[in-house]
């Protein structure tokens, strides 16, 4: 099944990306042929309807749940010692030149 | 034209858990902006989250209050978009397995509200915009939320009212949440569509979002059932589109989508492991439900024989419930204890929150004991209220205020002595009395219980001085 | 040969050697072969020294645990307290977590000694370890190769005796295919056999963090160190493994029935094969019954594999916008496109095309067809491995469909690097452990590596098996030559 550039967009757009005209080219290309990859499983055994779970058939019981005991958080310095915070805040100026 | 309003509530509610859904941080609320944080709520890399137990019981319980079935199996979903106040850009939530589902609320006219499910998820963070910056607090990031979905079935601005306030009611009567709209600890979006009368099709719906207060919700729904109409009456269609209602001008208006899409590709969160509950563990949690307001309601009106209003004022707050019903095992009277607690210890309490608190000062026994006393006619209701005012400013019990020399009461004949000498200083008031100014005799009794420390009883009272006084 | 961890521990034990002796042999090796090898991108020296130092106390006080005082290296992925942990990639350039992974706050403990963090493919995604932002690793066996990935540093750290062992983490091969191309030995635990916790995830649900070294015995050691349930990751499981897996090193193959699946073998590369067959030869010849198996749904598990693990490499890649840590764009209009920006410089292309893809599988019309489909044929590999494993103690297979390829091999489209995972996916997606051991080199001389399948949780047999193989097949790929001599 051939992706359009236009879907391509599209999905960029949910993912955050973006592609310059050249690359949105050779991507398109690259993701037909991806595409096709990840289609051969629809050549092959039926599925079945069931809902899928996550991390395949392994359960917890209620019981098995994290105790509601509040541990200590940690320093705004440690939160923040990644960025350049304001305030204690994250902070991300909305423009930049 | 006339149309009908098709109406739908979803509601987000924070839940009282001491900690975060999937951390072990305070869900304590304010603090210092990201002090409340740790690696697995700021959604540092590596970090996996570890579902809270109190979550899990405390939706089952709003679960089992909203009448719902409890799915025994259940598991958590990512919600992917990306945005500021989302540290790991999808909220864990629940699409298509949520704790609850097919529940409904009574209104009081006894039309059902269809509940669709319920689901936990996590809330995300606080973002202020300021000088040309935006600055991110995750202090709420992470704190757990149940969202409630109604069915469609609401058709009037004050239904919509009535089930947003008996939703916040029963929630904070199973103590899952203190459902503050104005601090946003319960949140209200409302979907909604007008068709022709008798119309089996939806028209097309708007979503109203964050409301965050019930009379809002009331004139939100009244304001965009009308800019629907005069859409649908000038021939127009409606746009499907998120709404935002502004309190200033009463109006409903389109909201800049923060979402440039909608596809939140829900699957399955791989490191959360799928949860059963077992039947025990929901009956366990059945059990320990209180009895829920509009059955306390009832109860009070039919067996106790309370009139609807009072019963609706005490039934409604669940402190207030359990302090009258103290008051009641320890033998006060229905009637002396309801209007006592309505009409002396509520006009101390201006805000819904204080009735909600119900911080007195004293114990229901305490109550009790000054109760009883006007049910044995020892005092009268009006000395009853006075001391029990002195009792609530001080927090010390009855016997502070009332000797037990004052209850021998006065007896009928220093009363008829007193009435004499009332009528003997205030002659003035006595002519006002024969002459048809019936008020004057205020006077007199203000005189008989200033001697008596306001211990006379005061029927007894004005039958002497009329008699006395003569026609 | 080269000392094992057991033998190093036992002249630490002795003061034949200190640890802070050993580290700086094997500072000295980095020195001289990691500017060449680039199997390093971060180095953690003075930390070394540091734990070097605390480890001769520990060796001196008597009651010190086997890892301690020896010299190591963790993959770029695993976090590090104070220590950069970027992933190879640059959108996460400069990035120091103030927070520890499970397994290195274990080792820690034990007294590792931390020499760097080793090179590896951006994010984990790859077969050659070209993808990382610092550069492409070199195969020490032969510098005109690629490493294979996406642990090719550890790897090649641990192949180039820069590092006594390596931690790596494999989602469809990471450890195995580069230890195969390396000639070392790789483990994939069984999945949930090892915490999680503070690996940066790309496909949550096949990640795994597993040791690579010199020997199956190595593996053993180093395994044991780091195995265990965590109260941090709710998919790790406390499994009884006893107190050591080093003592079901000991016993022959006699009687354990062994599995070759006809599918592994489809299109490998003939010497691989007849490699793998001399060394199923030489088990059966010692007592193994070999059974030949199907496993009809394994032609399935490499669209799978890549559908599953792409759709969760974009929800767990989304969060790197810029905001809270690592690469910000130098300009932008708005917030958005300052995250479209930071993420777009940020992230290579490989990690591109596998968000897109997996953001491909998840959206709306295309979820049931891919993502959906993909999960309920997954169920079905694992029923056939489930199946294959009442009648086999455990499966005997190649690692990869060929050896090392060329550095800056350009011949190849995605997905025909892809088609090279065929071998080692379908035991991520099964999540069973899988060991990678040298079996021999090819007429250029570049290692081959067999693989050997286990049912879950039972590493022991696996190693009982690797470890019997590499003792009766003796030195079948040449020593390396250099490193830090040790
Ligand atoms: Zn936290």
């Amino acid at each position: 099944m051939a992706i359009s550039k236009a879907e391509i967009e599209k999905l960029a757009k949910l993912a955050k990306l973006s592609f310059s005209d050249e690359e949105l080219e050779r991507f398109t290309a690259e993701f037909d042929e991806i595409i096709a990859f990840a289609d051969t499983i629809n050549q092959s055994i039926e599925g079945g309807t069931e809902q899928i779970r996550s991390v395949g058939a392994r359960m917890v019981s209620f019981d098995d749940l994290r105790p509601d005991e509040v541990m200590p958080s940690l320093p705004n310095e440690k939160i923040l010692s990644n960025v350049e915070g304001y305030n204690g805040f994250f902070s991300v100026e909305r423009s930049k030149k | 034209m006339n149309y009908e309003i098709v109406c739908g509530i979803e509601t987000h509610i924070e839940l009282a858990t001491k900690t975060k859904i999937f951390c072990g941080c305070t869900t304590e609320f304010g603090g210092e902006p990201n002090t409340h944080c740790c690696p697995v709520c700021t959604g540092q890399p590596g970090t996996l989250p570890i579902l809270n137990q109190k979550v899990v019981e405390y939706a089952i319980k709003a679960g089992l209050a909203l009448n719902c079935k409890i799915n025994t199996k259940s598991h958590m979903d990512r919600k992917n978009y990306v945005y500021p106040d989302l540290p790991k850009a999808y909220q864990i939530s629940q699409y298509d397995e949520p704790l609850c589902e097919k529940g409904y609320i009574e209104l009081d006219s006894g039309k059902r509200i269809g509940i669709t499910r319920i689901h936990i998820e996590e809330d995300a963070g606080k973002l202020v915009h300021e000088n040309g910056y935006t600055y991110i607090d995750y202090n709420r990031g992470g704190v757990p939320l149940i969202e409630i979905v109604s069915e469609p079935d609401i058709s009037s601005a004050e239904e919509a009212r009535e089930y947003a306030e008996k939703l916040q009611l029963t929630m904070r009567y199973i103590g899952i949440s203190d459902c503050k709209m104005q601090e946003g600890s319960m949140r209200c979006d409302v979907n909604l569509s007008l068709r022709k009368p008798g119309d089996p099709n939806f028209g097309v719906r708007t979503e109203i979002k964050n409301i965050n207060s019930l009379s809002f919700i009331q004139k939100a729904v009244i304001a965009e059932a009308e800019r629907q109409a005069d859409i649908l009456d000038a021939g127009g269609t409606v746009v499907q589109q998120t709404m935002r209602y502004d309190e200033a001008t009463n109006s409903v208006t389109p909201m800049r989508d923060k979402e440039n899409s909608d596809d939140y590709r829900y699957f399955p969160d791989p490191d959360i492991l799928r949860f059963c509950i077992d039947e025990a563990k929901v009956e366990e949690i059945r059990a320990s439900l209180p009895e829920l307001p509009f059955a306390k309601l009832r109860r009070y009106v039919n067996d106790l024989g309370l009139p609807e209003a009072t019963a609706k004022q005490i039934s409604r707050y669940r402190k207030v419930a359990e302090f009258f019903e103290g008051a009641l095992a320890e033998g006060a009277s229905v009637k002396n204890a309801a209007n006592l607690i309505v009409g002396t210890i509520f006009s101390n309490m201006d805000t819904e929150e204080e009735k909600e608190l119900f911080a007195v000062r004293i114990s229901a026994a305490q109550f009790a004991a000054l109760v009883k006393l006007a049910d044995e006619k020892k005092i009268n209701i009006g000395v009853a209220q006075s001391t029990l005012q002195k009792m609530l400013e001080s927090g010390k019990p009855v016997e502070e205020f009332i000797k037990p020399e004052d209850l021998v009461g006065i007896s009928d004949e220093v009363l008829e002595n007193l009435c004499r000498e009332a009528i003997e200083a205030n002659p003035r008031a006595v002519d006002d009395v024969r002459n048809g100014k019936d008020k004057a005799i205020n006077v007199m009794f203000g005189y008989i219980m200033k001697k008596t420390g306001g211990k006379a009883d005061i029927r007894k009272a004005e039958a002497l001085l009329r008699k006395l006084i003569g026609p | 040969m080269r000392a094992g961890i057991s033998e190093l521990a036992i002249k630490l034990r002795n003061r034949e050697i200190s640890a802070v002796e050993l580290t700086k042999a094997y500072i000295d090796a980095i020195e001289k072969l990691n500017p060449t090898l680039n199997a390093y991108v971060h180095l953690t020296f003075d930390i070394a020294l540091k734990a070097a130092e605390q480890a001769d106390q520990m060796l001196k006080e008597g009651d010190a645990p086997p890892l301690c005082g020896i010299p190591m290296a963790l993959k770029d992925n695993i976090c590090t307290d104070g220590l950069p942990t970027t992933c190879c990639s640059r959108i996460l350039t400069g990035f120091k977590p103030y927070y520890d992974a499970t397994v290195w706050e274990k080792l820690k403990k034990q007294g590792a000694v931390l020499l760097g963090k080793t090179n590896m493919d951006e994010f984990a995604m790859g077969s050659t370890s070209e993808t990382s932002c610092y550069g492409a690793p070199l195969n020490p066996r032969n510098t005109n190769y690629v490493t294979g990935g996406s642990s090719g540093g550890s790897a090649a750290a641990v192949c180039a005796n820069l590092a006594v062992y390596s931690l790596g983490s494999d989602t469809g091969g990471s450890i195995r295919q580069p230890a195969s191309f390396c000639g070392v030995v790789g483990l994939k635990p069984t999945y949930g056999a090892v915490s999680r916790y503070g690996l940066i995830a790309y496909g949550s649900s096949l990640d795994q963090i597993g040791p690579l070294t010199n020997s199956v015995k190595d593996a053993a050691i180093v395994f044991d160190a780091v195995r265990g349930g965590d109260k941090r990751d709710q998919t790790s499981v406390d499994y009884d493994y006893g107190p050591s897996l080093t003592q079901c090193l000991e016993q022959d193959v006699k009687g354990l029935r062994i599995g070759v699946a006809e599918e592994f073998f489809e299109g490998i590369n003939p010497e691989i094969k007849s490699k793998i067959e001399e060394a199923i030869a030489l088990l059966e010849k010692n007592g193994a019954k070999i059974e030949h198996i199907r496993l009809p749904a394994l032609k399935l598990a490499l669209p799978v594999y890549y559908i599953i693990a792409c759709a969760e490499a974009s929800s767990n890649l989304g969060r790197y916008d810029g905001i809270r840590y690592g690469y910000r764009t130098a300009s932008y209009t708005s917030i958005e496109e300052m995250i479209v920006k930071t993420r777009s410089e940020g992230f290579g292309d490989e990690v591109k095309r596998r968000i897109m893809l997996g953001t491909y599988v998840l959206s709306s019309g295309y979820y049931d067809a891919y993502y959906k489909k993909a999960c309920l044929i997954r169920e079905e590999i694992n029923r056939e491995f489930d199946a294959v494993f009442e009648t086999c103690d455990v499966l005997v297979a190649p690692t990869a469909p060929n050896t090392a390829f060329p550095l800056n091999y350009k011949g190849a489209s995605p997905v025909e690097i892809y088609l090279s995972d065929i071998c080692t996916v379908p035991v991520n997606i099964a999540g069973v452990p899988a060991i990678s051991v040298p079996c021999g080199v090819d007429a250029k001389g570049l290692p081959i590596g067999m693989q050997i399948i286990g049912k879950k949780f039972d590493e022991a047999t696996v190693l009982q098996v690797a470890h019997f193989y590499e003792q009766s097949a003796g030195e079948v790929i040449g020593a390396y030559e250099g490193g830090a001599g040790i």
